[in-house]
């Protein structure tokens, strides 16, 4: 075996600049103070789902409307997403968060009579021809903890059946997912069936294969980086509006 | 056929693995021997979008295809050389198309062995149909078509059978994302291992019948997807640790191939290889470096260590200032290949061999893993439970666990993050049970419940 010292001919850099915070640490900074938030909140951060729907249950016995308490979990969620986005912790987390959001969010649900009303409707959807659905999951689920109705038409979706969900829907927004440089030119089919009928969706569309130039060829596309973008762009529609260039602007990459 | 699991091992060492040389050479195709003291180039390429378009456009670009590859090779004085086609969609799901495509190379290929005396041979790799929209149907309507598929290039010129085979992908996918080792575990080791056994013995009867070699598979549908959610070293999707875990169980399902009557050369994505090398003794194909026309796989050098045939991944047909595409990296894998036949017939193999893995050792977790010495101890896990599906998988990992929080005593740095995602990850795996059967049922419950689109029943007979 040859051995050479390693820095000598490479450099992990990802250990060189390792944030210095621990992941719990850096989220113990962040809880909310009040209680039951503060509990609710760690135990969305810590995925721990049991201990969700526990703590949930303590709330809504001490007298809490079970639909405000979904206000609770979503601070857990931001504490999530704030270190997600600051790299201090993994996608896995996220994900782990989500699920126990999303059992959060069933739970108080079938706790009140009154209906919650959800921040809007989304469509999701992998492009026609492409089965890469690995990516829109991670949108979906993303979506859904961040209090999204998320209608998920699956993978290999045909243009029209997307037009179709669409009208059906009327969603605050649609999301493509592309993998293959084969299959993203259904986006631009998509929203010219789109802009055809008047409707002026904005159109994020991301995944391996697509990139900013191209999303940006066609009227309502707006590109996507990383999953979390989709629900960053949904909480921009919400509070700005659903202007593309806006979206765009704030939204644009390099 | 039968089923013949591997108890122990091909080598009797690390240190006798070794580029272009196998325990058990494969000849195929036009006068090429593949792990016989010399290793070739495999060009990978994939047709222009455009190309799709219609059955005889796509059979004129294959032929362009070909071509390019074999003129750049006899101009560059190269011995000898595999074309790999990995089939666009439309090629499996109408067999007909596979097999004039594979016919078409095949002639051109022929063409230049009798008159430049080239050594050649043709791989063909139907994709893996097996699903329907929101479902993998594995052993529906469209095994047949697969099957068919096999059947058709066989016949028409392949010499070489291989597939990405998809079974575990449902629950691994869920897994993935979510730090479960226990589902990673019966998603690779469990189901994409039974599939395996239940695909590989027919492709065996298709190529015994053809007269054809039966090469191999990968675990690129799972292991690959794991490595590319990790990414490079700046990405914050998965810790590289659980992707080279996950690599380590992927070697215990890659091996069912050759259980099941596979040959080699194995897959060029099956970066589990090496493991796999040790254990069966089998000629296999890599990429590392000459991968990044695909993907980026922090793996580089170190990959060659003990390939038999060196490919490019894949790589689109256009135009390059160096000629094609496929000329361009056709060129450059000969260049590597004739490197490592000089070390081989100037007895420097072993010492160009460890250069490529001081390369790249301390990179990743990943290249620490699957450096030849560590590779063989993944191998001996796997092997010493080798009739245990579910056990030697687990072993598997569990051996990842071990080499990688040795390395890290050594001089493999981990970030705090990869130590703990590794910590935990071994954590989970010793809580498992070590009964096959309660494993499986365990596991059935909980991923029926947690993955909607899991269908056991009709999956892989459960
Ligand atoms: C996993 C994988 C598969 C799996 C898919 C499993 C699944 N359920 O998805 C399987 C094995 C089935 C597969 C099959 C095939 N594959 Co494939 N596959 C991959 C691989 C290795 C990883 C893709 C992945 O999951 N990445 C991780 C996810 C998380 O990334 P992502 O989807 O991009 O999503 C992230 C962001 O983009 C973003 N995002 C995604 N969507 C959206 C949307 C919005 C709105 C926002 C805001 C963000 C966002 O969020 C995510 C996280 O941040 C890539 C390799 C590569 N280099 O990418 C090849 C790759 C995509 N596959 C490829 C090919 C060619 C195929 C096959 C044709 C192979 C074959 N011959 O059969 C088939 C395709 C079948 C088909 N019709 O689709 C090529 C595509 C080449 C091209 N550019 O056209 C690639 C690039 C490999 C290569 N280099 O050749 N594949």
């Amino acid at each position: 075996m040859i051995e050479v010292k390693p820095s000598d001919i490479l450099v992990r850099y990802n250990v060189k600049l390792e944030k210095e915070m621990a992941p719990e640490e850096a989220a113990e900074e962040l809880y909310p103070t009040e209680e039951p938030v503060r509990s609710i909140a760690k135990s969305i951060f810590e995925g721990e789902e049991d201990d969700v729907i526990e703590h949930l249950e303590k709330a809504i016995g001490a007298g809490k409307d079970p639909l405000d308490l979904i206000t609770d979990l979503m601070a857990g969620m931001d504490v999530v997403s704030k270190l997600y986005d600051d790299g201090v912790i993994f996608l896995p987390n996220v994900m782990m968060s989500a699920d126990a959001m999303l059992e959060g969010i069933d739970y108080c649900k079938s706790k009140s009579t009154k209906t919650h009303e959800s921040k809007g409707k989304i469509v999701c959807h992998v492009a026609e021809g492409d089965v890469h659905d690995i990516g829109k999951n991670i949108v979906a689920a993303l979506l859904r903890a961040g209090g999204y109705d998320v209608v998920d038409l699956g993978r290999d979706v045909p243009v029209e059946e997307v037009v179709e969900a669409v009208k059906k829907e009327k969603p605050i927004m649609v999301t493509g997912t592309a993998l293959m440089t084969t299959t993203m030119f259904a986006f631009k089919q998509i929203n010219d069936r789109l802009v055809e009928s008047g409707i002026k969706v904005p159109f994020q569309c991301g995944g391996g294969a697509v990139n900013q130039d191209f999303v940006e060829q066609y009227e309502l596309g707006v590109y996507g980086e990383e999953a979390g973008d989709a629900v960053k762009m949904a909480d921009t529609i919400r509070k700005k509006g659903s202007k593309i260039d806006g979206l765009r602007d704030q939204f644009h990459q390099h | 056929m039968t089923v013949n699991r591997f108890t122990s091992m091909a080598y009797g060492s690390a240190d006798e693995m070794i580029f272009g040389n196998a325990k058990k050479p494969v000849k195929a195709g036009l006068g090429l021997e593949i792990g016989a003291g010399y290793t070739t180039p495999e060009v990978n390429y994939a047709p222009r979008p455009e190309a799709g378009q219609s059955k005889d456009k796509l059979v004129r670009e294959y032929e362009k295809i070909t071509t390019d590859i074999m003129a750049r090779m006899v101009q560059v004085g190269f011995p000898a050389v595999v074309l790999e086609t990995e089939h666009v969609q439309e090629m499996t799901n109408n067999p007909k198309w596979g097999g004039e495509i594979a016919h078409a190379q095949k002639t051109i290929m022929e063409e230049y062995h009798e008159e430049y005396g080239i050594k050649c041979a043709l791989r063909h790799t139907p994709g893996d149909i097996r699903e329907d929209r929101d479902y993998l149907e594995l052993r529906g309507g469209k095994y047949s078509t697969l099957m068919e598929a096999f059947d058709e290039v066989a016949s028409n010129g392949a010499d070489l059978l291989s597939i990405e085979s998809m079974g575990g992908k449902e629950v691994f996918d869920h897994a993935i994302l979510r730090n479960d080792m226990q589902g990673i575990l019966y998603g690779i080791g469990c189901l994409g291992a039974m599939d395996m056994e239940y695909i590989w013995q027919d492709i065996a009867k298709v190529a015994k019948k053809n007269n054809v070699v039966p090469a191999g598979d990968t675990d690129c549908a799972q292991a690959n997807t794991a490595m590319f959610i990790a990414g490079g070293l700046l990405d914050k999707n998965l810790a590289h640790t659980l992707a080279t875990i996950t690599r380590a169980i992927a070697a215990s399902r890659s091996l069912v191939a050759y259980e099941a009557g596979a040959m080699g050369p194995g897959k060029d994505c099956g970066y589990e290889n090496t493991i796999v090398k040790s254990v069966a003794g089998v000629p296999i194909s890599q990429e590392g470096k000459t991968s990044t026309d695909a993907h980026s796989d922090v793996l580089g050098n170190l990959v060659m260590q003990c390939c038999d045939l060196w490919s490019n991944e894949s790589v689109e047909y256009h135009g390059e200032f160096g000629g094609t595409s496929v000329q361009c990296w056709a060129e450059t894998l000969g260049y590597d290949c004739s490197l490592m036949n000089v070390a081989l017939k100037s007895g420097n193999e072993k010492v160009l061999r460890d250069m490529f893995v001081a390369s790249d050792r301390y990179r990743d977790p990943q290249g620490y893993l699957l450096a030849y010495d560590n590779a063989y101890r993944v191998g001996e896990a796997i092997a010493k439970d080798g009739d245990n599906l579910y056990l030697r998988a687990k072993n598997a990992a569990l051996k990842a666990c071990e080499i990688l929080d040795e390395g890290k005593k050594g001089n493999l740095e981990l970030t705090r993050f990869e130590t703990n995602a590794l910590g935990k990850a071994k954590a989970d795996l010793e809580a498992l049970p070590d009964d096959i059967d309660q494993f499986m049922s365990d596991s059935m419950t909980k991923y029926k419940n947690e993955v909607k689109v899991f269908r056991p029943e009709s999956n892989y007979g459960l």
